[in-house]
Order: C-alpha cells, then structure tokens, then sequence
C-alpha cells in the first residue's frame, strides 16, 4: 500500500466503497479486508433495511454484489438458530457480529468416504472433530477458509436476535454441508432471503449454510 | 434510557400531541365538508374533541387511537405507566430489555393488542396477569429470558396464541393444559430445566417449530409423531439416548438438531439385546400363532380379555419378518438414514432377540403383497438402509 492515511469507515456505505477498491484488483489482501470489517462499528442505522427475521430459520440477506467479485450479506438470527457444519466452497469467509451473540465451531474435514460400503451401526468412529470454538462479541471479525476447516455458527441466545455481516470473495451459490455425527457430505444451494432490502420470493428457500 | 417516571412524561406529551394533530385534522376536514365530521382513525372518545387540549382534566381522559405500536425495548423501566392504557389502539407493545418485575393488569386494557414483547425483563411466576385470556387478540407472546419457573395456567388459557416464545426461563414442566393452545404454530422453551414433556404436547397439530434445545430430556413422547406440520425440531444439547421409531413419520421435518446428547453407543446397543428381553408366555405363543396364521375368531368364541389381549398385537419392525409381539419383545436400537441427511438411533421392537432382516422369525414370502396392514412395515423398509 502506499504511504497514504488507512482510510475512515465511518458507515457501511463507507465500508462497501472500499471493498470496491480493495477488490479491484485480483489479489486479496486478508489483513486488509479484516482491517476494513474490523474498523466498521456496527450503528443500526446502516443496516436495519436488511434485517428481516425468518421465525423458523436464519436468513441471509444480500446486501451488494460486488461486481460478481464478492457478496456482502446480512444474516439475521433468531433466538437459537443455528448453522449446519458447511464449507466455503474454496472462497474468503470473513463474519462480524453487528448485534446480539454468536458463537462458531470449528471441525477437521472428516476423512474422505472412499470405503464406506458397509454403512454398520458403528458411526461413533466417523464423529466430526472439533478443532476450536468461540463466542463472538459485537464488532468482532473472524476469518475463515477451506484450508483452515468446517465450521458451525449458532445463536447461543435462547432469548435475543443476532445479526452478523458476511463477506464473501468470490461468491459462490452452494457448498457442502456435514453431518457431525458421520462426517457425511451432502451439498446444498445457497439461497438468499431477501436482496437489496427486498424480500425474495422463492416457492421454498431451503439453504442450510452461511 | 428511560425510567418510569420519564416515560410517563413522554407517552403524556405523545398523547398530546396525536389528539391536537386529530383536533387539527378534523377542523380542517369540517370546514372543507361544512361540518362533517371525516378524516381517519376517529377522533378519541364521544365528545372530549371538543374540549381544549391546554387543560389539565382533559389531558387525563384523552385516548391515542391511531397509534398501533408502541417500542419501548432497551429501557430502564421497573414498571408500567397507567398512561399505557391511553393508547387504546394498540397493536404491538414492544416492553423487551427492561427491568419489569410485574406487568399490571391494566395491561388487559389494550383490548386490540396482537405482540406483547417482554423477553428480558425479571418477570417471575407473579408477575403477570393472571386473566391474560381477556387479551382475546394476542397471537404472539414473547417472554423469553425471565425468571418463569413453569408454563403458567394463564399462558395456556389464551386460546387464540399462535407463537409463543419461552426460552431462557427456568421452565421445569409444561402442563397438560397446554393442549388447549391449538392455534399454536411455534412453540419455543429451548434454555430451560425441562426433564420430560407431557403427551398433551401431541395434541399442538398447528405446531411447525418445536424449540426444546439446552434442556434436560432423557426421552420424547412417541405422540410427537402426530405433529404432522413440524417443520423444525430442534433437541440438541439434552440427555436423549434414542428417539421413537415414529418420528420418522414427520415427513414434513426440514430440520433436526441432535448434537450434544449421549446418543447410543455400539457398547449400549450389544448389551440392551441381553438386558430387555422376557421370555414369552404361553399366552403370548399361542396369540402369536393366531395371529402369523390368520385363525379366524370372534368375539363369541373367546371371553372379552382374551379378545382385548388378541387385538394388542404389535407388528415386528422388520419388514422381512411378519412376526407380532404382544407383551414379550426385545427394544433394539437401530440406526435408520433418516431424510438423507441424518442418521438416527431409533428405539425399535422386534418379536425375538434372533430376529433380523437376514434371518426374520417369521419369514414373509416375497409374493405376499403389502396389505393395509403391512403399512408401518413398508414405510419402514424405505427408511431402513440395507
């Protein structure tokens, strides 16, 4: 970068303008663009257009397309709504908790299901390992890859809404989702409840993934 | 943040100000209309538009009835102001995040009320209304994240509910009285002390969303199965070991949460076919044959116990083996593929600890065909894997 003053985010418009920028080019700077989530503080204001709740299930709201270069989301928890285990289809996953609580678990790829002919009662064997876990508090970032694992994100409160920021770079429209118990991979369709502050209509959005 | 005696000041001026923005309207309206009364929403109660807002005996009987929600969340409030009952229009009172330990009864005032938003507050057992029925509008109740110790009677008498959200108590039992909530679609009690939940349960058909997650249940009632309209169960973090074979008759389930219960193990399972079996009596044999061999009988020909006993026959889970059990069965826990995704431990009931889908007791010749009575089997033979 050059010598110039990082810059000011004071709203999330602010936000989007240099997520443009920093996406411009092909290279992804994570530091940055952590930097960048990071220095947003959440303010209500920004965002309450995109925060419509679903009563059965988390919903995800797009927010900007990015120029095909990245997807900026809100999801919208209710009290103890939760993820499945899923990945994130070989993109950059970064998620900041603008209100409420989360907290995210991280697994190991389960091993790959090559000889699994004889599906026995013996599943205790396939349990999904948990590498890490952690409560959000508002305003924090996290970052996650494929390379750094699987995760599941839950609404810990049986009593409050959440909302987190996503930001996905590229976009991707399914991923794979997991079975803790067996490791079994399933792949499912990323749907988006709502975009631009209008709500979709779609006969049945049935995505399991953040 | 506002306090109760803040707030009083506020929904004061509030009042206020709506009647004079009514007062204006009309005026407007009539001389438009040459006296005709017009405009919307009415103007307060009988006469009092006639009276000058500047008084202080009229500011107390005025009404606010345009106003339909009230958001009052994330105050300091101890309790609420009687100036609430002013705003006799009211649709959604948003009173979440607050400090109440009471909400009065003038609550029962609001007769248009449809929300009632409380969650987070310090509300015990007491401290609510106890004739919430005469609220005849309110679907959605929300009192998450209090102190309530039980599923309170008045809860359960507000006939119309369609959500009611009780998580975070300390909740350890639901009532039967609880079925008379038919209307009800989400029914939410995850974070609680609950052990068991009653069969009256069963009984919610409008149920889609049964939140029970963060609880203490060592098992789940097998009339869960007659909740044909659930689209979401979550039970993750309880004491469940096995769930009932027919929960996988909820074909409409979108979503299931199991993690964190000490779902059975290949220890527990080896050993449950040595513990659970009884012997067969004679009785039992002689009814099992009857009944394999289809002997025909009436109730003439045999005293009426008997014929009460005959007709209690259970089918063998294996759908290779067309075996009954009547007292005498083995419980085998049997993983079952359930909606592609999941893979459950169901509690089943097989005629004899021998029996398998290798080797049924009673073998079934592959030319019989299903009858109605073969239906469980049939089903089951689709879920089962291999």
């Amino acid at each position: 970068m050059e010598t110039s003053a990082l810059p000011q985010i004071n709203t999330l418009d602010d936000l989007i303008g240099e997520l443009y920028k920093v996406f411009d080019g092909d290279e992804v700077n994570v530091d940055y663009v952590n930097y960048l989530m990071s220095s947003y503080k959440s303010n209500p204001l920004d965002w309450k257009k995109f925060a419509k709740f679903d009563r059965y299930r988390y919903t995800r709201n797009l927010i900007d397309e990015g120029n095909g270069k990245f997807n900026l989301m809100l999801l919208c928890w209710g009290a103890s709504h939760t993820s499945t285990i899923h990945d994130h289809a070989d993109a950059h996953c970064f998620m900041k908790l603008l209100a409420g609580s989360l907290q995210e678990v991280r697994f190991e790829w389960p091993a790959e299901e090559g000889n699994r002919t004889d599906r026995s009662e013996e599943d205790q064997d396939r349990l999904m390992v948990e590498i890490g876990r952690g409560e959000m508090k508002v305003n924090d970032v996290c970052y996650i890859n494929d390379s750094l694992g699987l995760h599941r994100v839950e609404n810990p409160s049986h009593s409050e809404n959440a909302v987190s920021l996503h930001l996905y770079c590229p976009p991707f429209s399914s991923c794979s989702i997991f079975d803790e118990r067996t490791g079994k991979r399933s792949k499912c369709p990323v749907t988006f409840w709502s975009k631009f502050g209008e709500r979709v209509d779609l006969k049945k959005p049935k995505s399991c993934c953040d | 943040m506002l306090d109760t005696d803040s707030l009083v000041v506020h929904l004061r001026n509030s009042i206020r100000e709506q009647h004079l923005q009514q007062k204006c309207e009309s005026l407007r309206t009539s001389r438009r209309k040459g006296g005709d009364r017009g405009g919307e929403g009415g103007g307060g109660r009988g006469g009092r538009d006639e009276e000058g807002p500047e008084s202080e005996d009229s500011t107390d009987s005025i009404h606010d009835t345009v106003t339909k929600k009230l958001l009052l969340q994330h105050n300091m409030l101890l309790s609420l102001p009687f100036e609430i009952t002013r705003f006799s229009s009211l649709v959604s009172l948003d009173l979440s995040n607050n400090n109440l330990t009471h909400v009065n009864d003038f609550l029962l005032q609001l007769p248009d009320l449809q929300a009632l938003y409380l969650q987070n507050n310090n509300l015990a057992d007491d401290g609510l209304p106890k004739e919430l029925h005469t609220l005849t509008k309110l679907r959605e109740l929300n009192l998450s994240g209090n102190k309530l110790t039980r599923v309170l009677p008045q809860l359960c008498e507000v006939v119309g509910l369609r959500y009611l959200y009780l998580g975070g108590n300390e909740i350890t039992e639901i009532l039967p009285e609880i079925k008379a909530l038919q209307s009800l679609q989400v029914l939410h009690l995850g974070g609680n002390l609950l052990e068991t939940v009653p069969d009256e349960l069963g009984e919610l058909h409008q149920l889609a969303a049964l939140i029970l997650c963060d609880n203490r249940l060592r098992s789940l009632p097998r009339v869960i199965s007659n909740l044909t309209r659930l689209r979401s169960l979550l039970l993750h973090k309880n004491n469940l070991c096995c769930l009932p074979v027919c929960i996988v008759k909820l074909r409409g389930l979108a979503e299931l949460s199991l993690r964190d219960n000490p779902l059975v193990t290949r220890f527990v399972n080896s050993c449950a076919r040595e513990i659970m079996y009884n012997t067969p009596s004679l009785l039992e044999l002689a009814a099992r044959v009857i009944k394999l061999k289809k002997l025909p009988y009436t109730s003439e020909d045999l005293p009426r116990n008997l014929v009460h006993y005959l007709s209690s026959g259970q089918r063998c889970v294996n759908p290779k083996c067309k075996g009954m059990y009547f007292t005498s069965c083995v419980e085998h826990i049997k993983f079952v593929d359930f909606c592609g995704m999941y893979r459950l431990p169901l509690m089943h009931y097989l005629c004899s600890s021998r029996c398998s889908s290798k080797t049924p007791d009673y073998y079934r010749a592959l030319s019989e065909s299903d009858s109605e009575e073969d239906e469980p089997a049939a089903r089951m033979k689709r879920v089962l894997l291999g």
